[in-house]
């Protein structure tokens, strides 16, 4: 318990935790951590309609998406973000930027799952479906912050080290952003609207993020 | 395969385009291995594309599938059959001293890092093609993805001819074109005098100045925007490759329009 305190600890103060040549356990074990804390919290903002009969799958499908989300996002970027790391003339450090990444994540999944509890209080004080929308949304917006603020952290040497990966980290956060805001979209429902049934998907919603906000701009601009 | 997985690695990184190695004159990479790697990742780029038919409402095209995954490779092979003989005559025509070899060896190196950020770029496009019903976005992206890719062999080909404007080399003196300029031995004394006198200068020549100069950087520049639109028309030539939805299979369109017009049409209706 105490070594996982002390990792906690050493990702949430950034002292060492990325090292110069991080090893195949070291990043499994964020990998780890990325999918635990994720699961955590998942599974508090799953609850928003009980734990009881058929919401219990809820909460279990919402455990399950909050770490596919992050590690699924990544994954798909990853390839593009190494060729252009090795683009760039940096494949030599690209170990350490992604132990750096996978880091930051599991910083801000950490930070999620503190926040947990401020979640279940809110879900016991109010029973609005579109207000558990927003102050979720609020709660990943705090530990998307902290998340970012721990990469530049992490990114703090390499950027010492080479001005070339100051580039990479907004071009990782551009590319991050872009695919985690239509993965989100796609793996709706996190909390589960209690007038609905359970789905782990919805199915027929899959439909197009940009295009939405998109037309909403544009019909609420021109019409 | 492993060994021109290597060479593309090697170019990815700029080893093979480092100072050192331009300022020798010693831009040398394995065309033919890395020609089948660019166009294998084509072809991987071109199975990421194919999801947005794969993955159909009323069910998967895979002839559509297929089409996507052989014309990719095509739309780059012939872009490069299609530009690359204006572009050795111009190099040639404002005094170049880059060989055919030379030329042909810089197309391929540049068409290779295009292609490799093309196939890094694939999983998000995949992604993006089993998510997304709308066509239009479907197509804006893979333009934007194109346009993406593009602009890095493009830089790609300005960092190499920076490092050949600065270089003092001696490709042009060891070229393939100037090994064929040789005279044989038995050619008569006057003959070989004068090809000797020749082979001085131009060695002399390749030794004080720098293989290119702005003008034949200019004729690349020219070259580039040349080889975009063409690359542009291609597609629109070979389409379609993504497939629309509302449309039954075929493996190539009637003539019409262009894809600039094509692309605009998207973007309206978009978001209407």
């Amino acid at each position: 318990m105490s070594t996982l305190l002390g990792r906690i600890d050493v990702i949430l103060r950034s002292r060492q935790a990325v090292q110069e040549r991080p090893s195949a356990s070291a990043l499994l074990w964020t990998v780890g951590c990325i999918a635990f804390f994720g699961f955590l919290y998942g599974a508090v903002m799953g609850a928003f309609g009980g734990i009881g009969g058929e919401r219990l799958w809820q909460v279990l499908y919402s455990a399950v998406k909050v770490p596919l989300l992050l590690l699924g996002t990544s994954l798909i970027a990853w390839p593009s973000f190494l060729v252009l790391n090795t683009l760039a003339g940096l494949r030599d450090d690209f170990a350490r930027a992604t132990a750096a990444l996978l880091a930051a994540q599991a910083g801000l999944v950490i930070v999620l799952a503190s926040l947990a509890p401020l979640t279940i209080v809110w879900y016991a004080s109010s029973g609005s479906y579109p207000d558990a929308l927003r102050f979720n949304g609020a709660m990943f917006a705090i530990a998307a912050l902290a998340g970012q603020w721990l990469l530049r952290d992490h990114y703090r040497l390499l950027v010492e080290r080479d001005s070339r990966h100051r580039w990479m980290f907004w071009t990782w956060l551009a590319l991050f952003i872009f695919v985690a805001i239509q993965m989100a979209w796609v793996m709706r429902p996190f909390i589960g609207d209690p007038s609905a049934p359970t789905e782990f998907f919805r199915r027929d919603k899959w439909g197009n993020a940009y295009l939405v906000v998109a037309r909403l701009i544009y019909h609420a601009v021109v019409r | 395969m492993k060994r021109w997985w290597k060479e593309l690695d090697r170019l990815l990184r700029g080893e093979a385009t480092q100072g050192s190695v331009l300022g020798a004159g010693d831009f040398r990479i394995p065309v033919g291995g890395l020609l089948l790697m660019a166009l294998t990742l084509a072809a991987l780029y071109g199975v990421c594309m194919g999801f947005f038919a794969g993955f159909r409402d009323g069910g998967p095209v895979f002839l559509q599938w297929l089409a996507g995954t052989l014309k990719v490779p095509a739309l780059f092979f012939l872009t490069l059959v299609v530009t690359f003989p204006s572009l050795y005559v111009f190099n040639a025509l404002v005094g170049s001293r880059l060989s055919f070899a030379a030329v042909f060896q810089l197309l391929v190196a540049a068409l290779a890092v295009n292609v490799a950020v093309l196939a890094s770029l694939g999983p998000i496009v995949a992604f993006f093609s089993v998510s997304t019903t709308s066509y239009p976005f479907i197509l804006l992206l893979n333009v934007l993805v194109f346009i993406t890719a593009g602009v890095f062999g493009f830089t790609f080909m300005l960092r190499i001819l920076r490092g050949l404007w600065g270089a003092r080399g001696q490709m042009a003196s060891t070229s393939p074109i100037r090994e064929l300029e040789k005279p044989e031995s038995q050619g008569g004394n006057e003959l070989t005098l004068n090809a000797m006198a020749e082979e001085t200068t131009a060695v002399s020549l390749a030794n004080r100045g720098p293989i290119i100069d702005r003008r034949v950087k200019n004729v690349f520049v020219c070259w580039m925007v040349v080889a975009g639109l063409v690359c542009a028309q291609m597609s629109w030539v070979l389409r379609p490759i993504l497939g629309k939805p509302t449309e039954a299979f075929h493996w190539f369109s009637p003539r019409e329009s262009n894809f600039f017009e094509a692309v605009w049409d998207a973007f309206r209706t978009l978001l209407s």
